[in-house]
C-alpha cells in the first residue's frame, strides 16, 4: 500500500567537509534522532577533502606506499567504525551519509545496504552507464571496476556513514591501496566511464531524486543552521 | 530472508529489544544474538567482544557485529560482570549465523539483579512484536 502523504527526510547539503567534522555531525544526529532531538531521518550530502579511512577491521596492510607519501602530500589517515576495509575520499566524490531510524522504517540492514546501492545503479544510468552489484564486495561496480563504495555503521538502530559515489575525481590516490582490502581490481568515475566531464551538481540532483523514489520519501532541503537551533548541539 | 515462522526462537532464552538474547544457567547469564538478528544482518564476518572483568549496565553497547559492510552495536540486556567471552568467534565469526543459541554464544556474565530476566521479552512475546511490526 502506497502511503498518501511520503515520510519526508531532510536533505542537508553542505561545503566540503572535512572528515572528522562530518563524523561528529553524523554521530551529533545520531544521539539527536535517537533521543528525539530530531524526529525526522536526514540526508547529508557532501564532499571530503583528500583523506583515507580505515574500516573497523583496520586496513593499513592494504595500503601499498608508505604512510610518508601521504605526509608529504598533506592526506590524513582516520580509522573510523564502519563496516569494510581501506578506502579513499576526496573531491569530485559525492558522499552520501542517510541518517536513518532502520528500526522505525523496519528495513533490514542487508535491504538498506541495497537500497543505497540501488540508488547509484539508477544515477549511473541516467548517465547511460550500466553498473551493478558484484558478490566480490558490497558497492557499485562497472565490470570489475568499482564506481562506488558503501560502508554503513547501526547505532541504537539508527544507520550513519552510507555510500560514496567517485564523479569525476582523480583515482590516482586508489593506486596507492588495495581498495576495500581486495587486490588487483580497478577503481571508476561516471566521469571515466562516460568518457566526457561529469560535473557534480547535475549528479546530486539525480542522487536527490533516486533516494526519494528507492526510499519512498520525499526530501526537503533543510540548512544545517536549523539543526544547530534544536535543543541539542550540533557543533 | 526467514518469515516470521522459520524463525527458531527457543522457549527458555529471553529477548532484548535489540534482539539480544539472554539464558540464565545457574548464578550467570548467557547472551548472544537471536535468529532474526543473525539473518537481519546477512553473513558476519567480524565480532568485538568486552573484556571478562568488564562491568556493564543493561542496555550499555558490549558488542559489535559486522556483516555485509555494515557495524552494529549490540547493547547488554542484563547489568552484570563479564565472566566468559566467546574467544572462537574471533576466528569463526560465522558462528554466530550457524548457531545463534548455541555454539555463536557471545558472553557470559554474573547479573547484579537476576531478577531483570523479568523485564525481558519472552520468546512468545518477541514473536508478536515481529509479527505487529509486519
Amino acid at each position: 500500500m502506497t502511503p498518501l502523504t511520503k515520510k519526508k527526510w531532510r536533505c542537508i547539503e553542505l561545503p566540503q567537509t572535512g572528515y572528522r567534522t562530518a563524523w561528529k555531525l553524523q554521530t551529533d544526529l545520531v544521539a539527536a534522532r535517537n533521543d528525539k532531538g530530531v524526529e525526522t531521518d536526514i540526508v547529508l550530502l557532501l564532499e571530503h577533502p583528500p583523506v583515507f579511512t580505515l574500516g573497523r577491521r583496520g586496513g593499513l596492510e592494504n595500503l601499498t606506499v608508505a604512510e610518508d607519501i601521504l605526509k608529504d602530500r598533506g592526506i590524513p589517515i582516520v580509522q573510523v567504525e564502519r563496516g569494510g576495509n581501506i578506502t579513499f575520499h576526496g573531491p569530485g566524490q559525492l558522499v552520501i551519509y542517510p541518517i536513518v531510524d532502520l528500526k522505525s522504517a523496519r528495513l533490514g540492514v542487508v535491504d538498506y545496504v541495497e537500497m543505497l546501492e540501488e540508488v547509484v545503479i539508477r544515477v549511473a544510468a541516467d548517465w547511460g552507464i550500466t553498473s551493478d552489484r558484484n558478490p566480490l564486495n558490497r558497492g557499485v561496480w562497472v565490470g570489475n571496476r568499482k564506481l562506488a563504495s558503501v560502508g554503513v555503521a547501526v547505532r541504537r538502530g539508527i544507520s550513519f556513514h552510507g555510500v560514496a559515489l567517485n564523479v569525476n575525481l582523480s583515482i590516482e590516490p586508489f593506486t596507492w591501496i588495495n581498495p576495500c582490502g581486495l587486490k588487483g581490481i580497478g577503481v571508476t568515475s561516471l566521469e571515466m566511464e562516460l568518457g566526457s566531464s561529469v560535473p557534480i551538481d547535475p549528479v546530486r540532483k539525480a542522487v536527490k531524486r533516486h533516494l526519494g523514489e528507492v526510499f519512498e520519501v520525499e526530501l526537503v532541503m533543510t540548512k544545517i543552521e536549523e539543526f544547530r537551533n534544536c535543543r541539542f548541539k550540533v557543533s | 530472508m526467514k518469515k516470521i515462522n522459520e524463525l527458531i526462537m527457543p522457549d527458555d532464552l529471553r529477548y532484548a529489544e535489540d534482539h539480544e538474547w539472554a539464558r540464565l544457567e545457574g548464578d550467570r547469564v548467557r547472551v548472544g544474538l537471536d535468529d532474526y538478528a543473525q539473518d537481519q544482518l546477512g553473513d558476519i564476518v567480524f565480532v568485538e567482544l568486552p573484556q571478562v572483568g568488564d562491568t556493564l549496565k543493561k542496555g550499555g553497547e558490549f558488542a559489535t557485529v559486522e556483516s555485509v559492510k555494515a557495524v552494529v552495536e549490540c547493547y547488554i540486556p542484563v547489568t552484570g560482570e563479564i565472566t566468559d567471552v566467546n574467544k572462537e568467534l574471533e576466528d569463526a565469526p560465522e558462528l554466530v549465523n550457524q548457531s545463534p543459541y548455541g555454539d555463536g554464544w557471545f558472553v557470559e556474565l554474573n547479573p547484579s539483579d537476576a531478577s531483570e530476566m523479568e523485564t525481558l521479552m519472552t520468546s512468545t512475546e518477541c514473536v508478536e512484536k515481529l509479527k505487529g511490526a509486519e
